[in-house]
C-alpha cells in the first residue's frame, strides 16, 4: 500500500516511509546482562557434590544446568559458564557411580 | 490447553512406567538378599544382581563372595581363599553359616561360639588386606538402603525428562501466544500496518515480524510514521519452557506483558512529564522514575467537575492542566472511563510519557499491558489503539504559555544542578589529578635523593679504597 501525501477526505494517512529505519539492536555490555542465577547455583551444586560425593547435589546441579541452558539468550557469552558447570556435575556424577579417585578402593585390586 | 493436558498425560504415563520399573528392581534386589541370607548358595543369583545394579558398592559387597563377579578381580578370590581359615568375607548376621565355611572341627574344637564373633570384628578391622571389607561396611548400612538409593536417580531422571517435555510445549504455547499477537496486531490490514510503513525486524518485503529473543521474550519492530522515529515492542511472556519457574508460576502468579516504547522526534513533543497506573504501581514509578521524580507528583482528583478517570488509576503530572489536555474524552469513553474500564481496561498496567528519559532517547511515550491468551487477543483493541492516538495527540499537543513557564523553570532549575555537579565532578577530577602529579614528582625527587645518596656512598668509599691504596705500594717498594 503505498502512502499518499494528498490529505483523503476521511484521516491523513500517518505513515512515512521516507523517515523508516531500520531496526538497529541495542549494543548490551556483558555486564548488563541479567545474571544467571541457575547457573551459578549449578557451579556450586556441582562443586559440593564432587568434592563431598553427595549424589544428589550432583543430580540437582544436571537439573539447574539444564534449567540454565533453557534459559540461554546469547549463544557465546552463557555457554561458558553454562559448560563448566556442567563439566563439574558430570564429573561429580561420574566420581560418585564409577567409584573414581583415591579414596574409593574399590576399583583397585 | 489440549496439547497441555496431553503432554501432561504422557508424563504421567512416564511416571507410572518408571515408578513400577523401580518397584521391580526393588522387589528383585530384596530377593537377592533375601536368597542369600536363607541360603549359602546364593551365587547363582548375584551375577544377576550384579548387571541389574549399576553402583558397584551395592551388589559386589554384599556377593562379594562370589568371586566370578566381574568388578570384583581374581585377587579378591585369593584372598577370600587365604582368609577362609580365618576371617570369612561374610556379613555378621550370617555368623553360622560363617563357622561352617572355615570351622576346622581339628583345630577349632571347643572354640566354635568365640570364633563367630570374632571374625566379622576382624573383617571390619583388616582394611587394606581385603579390599571387600570397606565395602563390606559400607554395604551394611546399605544393605536396608540399597532399596532407597534408587529414588534418587530415579526422581532426577524423570525430573530431566519431565523437563525435556516441558520445553518444547512451553516453547510452543509462548510462540503460539506472540504469533497470535502479532497475527492479530501486525499482519495486513492490522493496526500497525495502517499505522507503520516498515515492519519488522530485517530489510526487504518479506521480512520476519517478531525477533525472538529468548525462549520467552519477542521483540516487533515498526518505524514510518509522522511525529514518531519508531516504535518498539517487547513482549516478556512467562518462562513456560523452564519447569522450575512455571512451577513457581503456580504459586506466585505471573502474567505476560508487553511493553511499547516509542521514540518521538525531537521536535515533535513538547515538555511533558506524564504518566498513568495503577494505585500502587504509580507510587513506585514515582518514586523510582528519575524523571516522574523530579518533575512531576501524583495528582489528587480532577480539576472542577469534570470526568475524570477511574478509581483504580492514579495520574502523575507536571500539572493538572497537561494532565486534563492529556487525558481526553474520547480516552476516557474508550478506555479509562467508569463504563469502559470494567470491560476493556483490565489489561492496563501503565503509561508514561516523558521528554527526560534516561539513556540514549529521550523523547519516549512508553506503554505496558497484560498480554491476553492466545484466543482472547481482539481484547487488547482499545489499549493497542491507544498508541497511534496517543502518538498524534503529543505529536500536536503545545503547551499553554503558563505551563510552559512552569516546566521551563523546573527544566532550567534541573540543568543548572547538572551544570554544578559537572562543574564539580571536574574540579575533583582536577585536584586528584594535581594530587597524583605531586606525588609523582615526590617519589621522583626521592629517587633522585636516593641516587646522590648512594652516589655519595660510592665516593666515599671510593676515597677511602684510594686511601689505602697507597699504603700498599709502600709496603711493595719496600
Amino acid at each position: 500500500m503505498s502512502s499518499h501525501n494528498n490529505s483523503s477526505p476521511a484521516v491523513n494517512d500517518p505513515r512515512q516511509p521516507s523517515t523508516a529505519n531500520p531496526y538497529v539492536a541495542p549494543m548490551v555490555r556483558p555486564e548488563d546482562l541479567p545474571v544467571d542465577y541457575s547457573g551459578f547455583i549449578a557451579v556450586i551444586f556441582a562443586i559440593v557434590g564432587l568434592m563431598f560425593r553427595y549424589k544428589l547435589c550432583s543430580w540437582l546441579a544436571i537439573i539447574f544446568c539444564a534449567q540454565s541452558l533453557s534459559n540461554m539468550r546469547n549463544f557465546e557469552n552463557d555457554l561458558k559458564q553454562i559448560s563448566m558447570a556442567m563439566m563439574f556435575a558430570i564429573m561429580g556424577l561420574m566420581t560418585n557411580y564409577l567409584g573414581l579417585g583415591p579414596t574409593r578402593p574399590s576399583t583397585q585390586g | 490447553m489440549a496439547r497441555s493436558a496431553s503432554s501432561l498425560r504422557h508424563c504421567l504415563v512416564l511416571l507410572a512406567l518408571l515408578a513400577l520399573l523401580f518397584i521391580h528392581v526393588s522387589h528383585a534386589v530384596d530377593h537377592h538378599f533375601e536368597g542369600f541370607d536363607s541360603d549359602d548358595v546364593a551365587e547363582d543369583e548375584e551375577p544377576v544382581a550384579g548387571t541389574l545394579d549399576h553402583p558397584p558398592p551395592i551388589q559386589l559387597t554384599l556377593t562379594h563372595s562370589d568371586p566370578t563377579h566381574s568388578d570384583l578381580p581374581p585377587p579378591d578370590r585369593e584372598q577370600e581363599e587365604v582368609s577362609e581359615p580365618s576371617q570369612p568375607s561374610d556379613l555378621p548376621p550370617k555368623p553360622s553359616s560363617n563357622g561352617l565355611d572355615y570351622w576346622d572341627e581339628d583345630e577349632f574344637e571347643g572354640l566354635p561360639e568365640e570364633q563367630s564373633p570374632e571374625p566379622p570384628k576382624l573383617t571390619e578391622n583388616v582394611i587394606p588386606k581385603d579390599p571387600s571389607s570397606d565395602p563390606n561396611k559400607a554395604a551394611k548400612p546399605q544393605k536396608t538402603a540399597v532399596s532407597r538409593s534408587y529414588v534418587v536417580e530415579i526422581v532426577c531422571i524423570s525430573f530431566l525428562i519431565m523437563f525435556t517435555i516441558n520445553y518444547f510445549t512451553g516453547k510452543r504455547e509462548n510462540e503460539n501466544i506472540a504469533l497470535a499477537w502479532a497475527a492479530k496486531f501486525a499482519t495486513k490490514d492490522s493496526i500497525f500496518d495502517k499505522n507503520f510503513s516498515l515492519l519488522g525486524v530485517g530489510d526487504g518485503d518479506d521480512t520476519p515480524l517478531l525477533l525472538k529473543e529468548g525462549q520467552n521474550v519477542f521483540k516487533f519492530y515498526a518505524s514510518g510514521r509522522r511525529y514518531c522515529s519508531g516504535l518498539l515492542a517487547t513482549m516478556e511472556l512467562q518462562s513456560r519452557h523452564d519447569l522450575i519457574s512455571r512451577l513457581c508460576n503456580l504459586v506466585v502468579r505471573g502474567r505476560d506483558e508487553i511493553s511499547f516504547e516509542v521514540y518521538m522526534n525531537e521536535e515533535a513533543m513538547d515538555q511533558v512529564v506524564f504518566a498513568l497506573a495503577r494505585r500502587k504501581a504509580a507510587k513506585g514509578m514515582q518514586k523510582e522514575e528519575r524523571d516522574l521524580q523530579r518533575y512531576a507528583s501524583l495528582l489528587s482528583g480532577p480539576t472542577g467537575g469534570r470526568k475524570w478517570v477511574v478509581e483504580e488509576l492514579a495520574v502523575i503530572s507536571e500539572s493538572k492542566e497537561v494532565a486534563g489536555d492529556l487525558i481526553t474524552e474520547a480516552v476516557l469513553e474508550q478506555v479509562f472511563g467508569e463504563k469502559a474500564f470494567e470491560k476493556f481496561g483490565k489489561g492496563f498496567i501503565s503509561m508514561h510519557f516523558s521528554d527526560q528519559q534516561l539513556g540514549t532517547h529521550k523523547k519516549m511515550l512508553l506503554f505496558k499491558f497484560a498480554l491476553p491468551d492466545a484466543k482472547n487477543m481482539a481484547h487488547m483493541t482499545r489499549l493497542v489503539a491507544l498508541i497511534p492516538y496517543y502518538i498524534d495527540l503529543i505529536g500536536r499537543y503545545k503547551l499553554s504559555s503558563q505551563a510552559r513557564s512552569k516546566t521551563d523553570s523546573a527544566r532550567s532549575k534541573a540543568a543548572q544542578e547538572a551544570y554544578k555537579e559537572q562543574q564539580n565532578a571536574r574540579q575533583e577530577a582536577l585536584q586528584k589529578r594535581k594530587a597524583e602529579r605531586k606525588k609523582m614528582m615526590e617519589e621522583a625527587e626521592a629517587k633522585l635523593s636516593a641516587e646522590i645518596i648512594r652516589k655519595k656512598e660510592a665516593k666515599d668509599r671510593a676515597r677511602q679504597a684510594k686511601k689505602a691504596m697507597p699504603r700498599v705500594r709502600m709496603t711493595r717498594a719496600h
